[in-house]
């Protein structure tokens, strides 16, 4: 059985043409039937997300030109305009990629969780259509252990690497918990309003919103359930929060170092986070060198993206290493699988050679107890064990090895048929 | 008449144990239930202390400060008084944290003037020591955790104020986990290092009657303690978190580090009898 990926993905083709060739979620189970019905498909699964549309096929066909020809006429997009957007691996390179991709070393952000849930949604429609038998059942449910594996002996996926992540990141170092916590928004841009839906999502519960015009405060107030305050006076609040988002468009400073001071000194010194995202900033910087202020403006944030970025890529490499480890072995076991008919019909060889001479001595034994019998068979039967054990062995040594050489040997002592 | 005037500054100093006690509730559960009671008690205590003090001047024919003991006893009497001004006067409460304590140990140690009689048994005079080592030792190991959160408190908080993660500590706690630990611990450090001089100056009380007054380990250990009451209640009443905090954390460790090294020798002091 052999085995092909087919795809495109963020790096081989733009948005446009993805979007033509991904496969509503509606539409897949009816798409993995006509996958099917390809003459040589014998497996297939399809794994479509915003960024790749992947077709893995496992048969006795030319996989890459099946697929390329179910694509066109599936998402009904003509072959010329995909084909130089598409990629094709096939045995050991395929494995490799699919271990990749479940493990985020393929993802346009190194590391993120999603695809490995996509993944296991294309694994369960394709369990579901019936379009998965041993091959490609077994491959994928390996290639989730992969990345399982690599996500637990690495830190790939440890580190935020967006803004407004990384800020809730940040928070949770300062705080530990979010619960409890409440968080003032000073303007209500739509990066701080992303800020605030991650920060509220980690728990955050309460949240104030200012901004000069009240409508739009109204509105950030209103998805999460949150109190406006005014923005003339918005200080007054600082005493209750602990984390504050500023991106409002003030061309100076809204809130300065003696501001602050006094704000410290009335909430007992708990600390507070301030998330300056605005240029020109709103928050004097100087405010950092008090206790127990912890100040980041949009460049901070933008250096801690960049050193987890740097820090997930050396990950990455780590991650590469195992999944290398992870092909050696699945590529072992497969061509273990494909002599597998040699062993057992050497097996069988060795019972008929061994029954036949027990049928020919049974006369000359004369009658025999249930016991004798018995333990004639069990000694026939262990020395033929014993005889076909290092052959059997060593066939699956050699296959693990990609070396057929022995098998062919075996086949000729034995004479075992092709 | 002076030794009815002992006993009412013994009875006194019961009563403002029940001060120290709500300290102790207040640190260890966040909560002041007992501030009526330990209130109501002060005054009383006050009272009492105040009848000591006349009964005393009246035995002397003059005012009770001829020696420590009678400078220390009257020194907290004043203190509770301006204590009972401030909170008459400005409702300032959270400063009992501090100053019930404070004149609760020092009216114990007013009141250690007049010897007592000796130790009933070895065992018990054994037993005592052992209370007071136990609670001392068991006071240094949460204090020892209090030092250890505080410095790391200190590197954790460097790293985010610089915004340069160090590897070595990445995966330290949270600084508002630390802190939880740091004041969790600090009370737990107060309640037995209080508990345990107690012990140690009822003991050497007992033992030596008022010698002990000029043992130098006594002063760095009651110095210890002084400091351990400054710190809860900087931390409690005025905020004190963060750098200065864990600052003031290493510096008790410190303090405490030397009271350990003044007592190594205190078992042959056991021996001695």
């Amino acid at each position: 059985m052999k085995l092909f990926i087919t795809g495109l993905n963020h790096r081989t083709a733009p948005v446009e043409v993805r979007e033509k060739v991904a496969f509503p979620a509606a539409n897949i189970e009816e798409a993995l039937r006509g996958l099917l019905a390809q003459s040589g498909v014998e497996e297939g699964v399809i794994l479509s997300t915003c960024n790749r549309v992947e077709v893995a096929v496992a048969g006795e066909c030319d996989g890459k030109a099946v697929v390329e020809k179910f694509l066109a006429v599936a998402r009904n997009v003509p072959e010329t305009q995909i084909s130089e957007h598409l990629y094709h691996y096939q045995g050991r390179e395929a494995i490799r990629h699919l271990f990749r991709v479940a493990s985020s070393l393929d993802s346009m952000v190194v590391g993120e969780p999603q695809i490995l849930g996509q993944l296991k949604d294309a694994y369960t429609a394709a369990k579901n259509s019936g379009t998965l038998n041993g091959f490609l059942d077994g491959l994928l449910t390996r290639a989730f252990s992969v990345a399982k594996r690599v996500r637990s002996e690495t830190e790939i996926g440890q580190n935020a690497v967006s803004v407004s992540y990384a800020a809730v990141e940040l928070a949770r170092e300062i705080f530990g918990k979010l619960q409890g916590h409440a968080i003032l928004l000073i303007g209500a841009g739509k990066m701080s309003e992303l800020a605030a839906r991650h920060l509220h999502r980690a728990g955050a519960e309460r949240i104030f919103v200012t901004n000069r015009t009240r409508e739009r405060a109204d509105q950030v107030a209103a998805i999460f359930n949150g109190t406006v305050v005014p923005y003339e006076n918005f200080q007054a609040s600082l005493t209750q929060v602990d984390i504050v988002i500023t991106s409002s468009g003030a061309p100076h400073y809204i809130l300065t170092r003696d501001q602050m001071k006094s704000v410290l000194q009335q909430r007992k010194n708990k600390p507070i986070f301030l998330i300056d995202i605005a240029v020109p900033r709103n928050i004097d910087p100087a405010i950092n060198k008090l206790d127990n202020a912890f100040l980041y403006d949009i460049d901070d944030l933008g250096r801690v993206v960049e050193q987890n970025r740097v820090s997930r890529q050396q990950e990455a490499e780590e991650a590469e290493r195992i999944i290398e480890e992870e092909v050696e072995k699945m590529v072992a076991r497969l061509r273990e699988r494909e002599v597998a008919p040699t062993i057992v019909r050497l097996q069988e060889q060795l019972e008929a050679i061994r029954s036949g001479e027990l049928d020919r001595l049974r006369g000359r034994l004369g009658n025999l107890t249930t016991q004798q019998e018995e333990a004639l068979d069990a000694l026939t039967k262990g020395m033929m064990a014993k005889v076909a054990h290092g052959a059997i062995a060593e066939v699956r040594k050699q296959a693990s090895r990609g070396d057929a050489t022995v098998i062919d040997t075996i086949r000729r002592i034995f004479r075992i048929p092709e | 008449m002076q030794e009815s005037s002992v006993f009412w500054l013994r009875v006194a100093a019961v009563l403002y144990s029940v001060g120290l006690l709500h300290t102790l509730f207040t640190l260890l559960s966040r909560r002041t239930q007992l501030l009526s009671v330990a209130l109501s008690s002060f005054v009383v205590a006050v009272i009492l202390h105040l009848v000591s003090l006349v009964e005393m001047t009246r035995s002397l024919g003059h005012l009770p400060v001829e020696n420590f003991y009678q400078s220390v006893s009257l020194c907290a009497f004043f203190i509770a008084l301006v204590f009972l001004f401030v909170w008459w006067r400005y409702q300032f409460v959270p400063l009992a944290l501090f100053l019930f304590p404070l004149v609760f140990l020092m009216t114990l140690v007013g009141s250690m003037q007049s010897p007592v009689a000796g130790w009933t048994s070895p065992r018990l005079r054994e037993g005592w020591l052992f209370a007071h080592v136990l609670a001392v030792l068991t006071g240094y190991a949460a204090l020892l955790l209090t030092a250890g959160a505080s410095f790391f408190y200190l590197i954790r908080e460097r790293q985010l104020k610089n915004k340069q993660p160090v590897k070595l500590f990445e995966h330290l706690p949270p600084l508002g986990t630390l802190d939880k630990i740091i004041t969790n611990s600090l009370g737990i450090t107060f309640l037995f290092i209080t508990s345990g001089v107690i012990a140690g100056l009822t003991w050497a009380f007992i033992e030596s009657g008022t010698r002990w007054i000029s043992d130098a380990r006594i002063h760095v250990a009651l110095i210890t303690w002084v400091l351990c009451l400054v710190a809860v209640f900087l931390r409690n009443t005025a905020g004190w978190r963060g750098r200065k905090a864990a600052f003031l954390s290493l510096a008790l460790m410190g303090c405490a580090a030397v009271t350990w090294a003044a007592h190594i020798g205190l078992r042959p002091l056991l021996m001695e009898r």
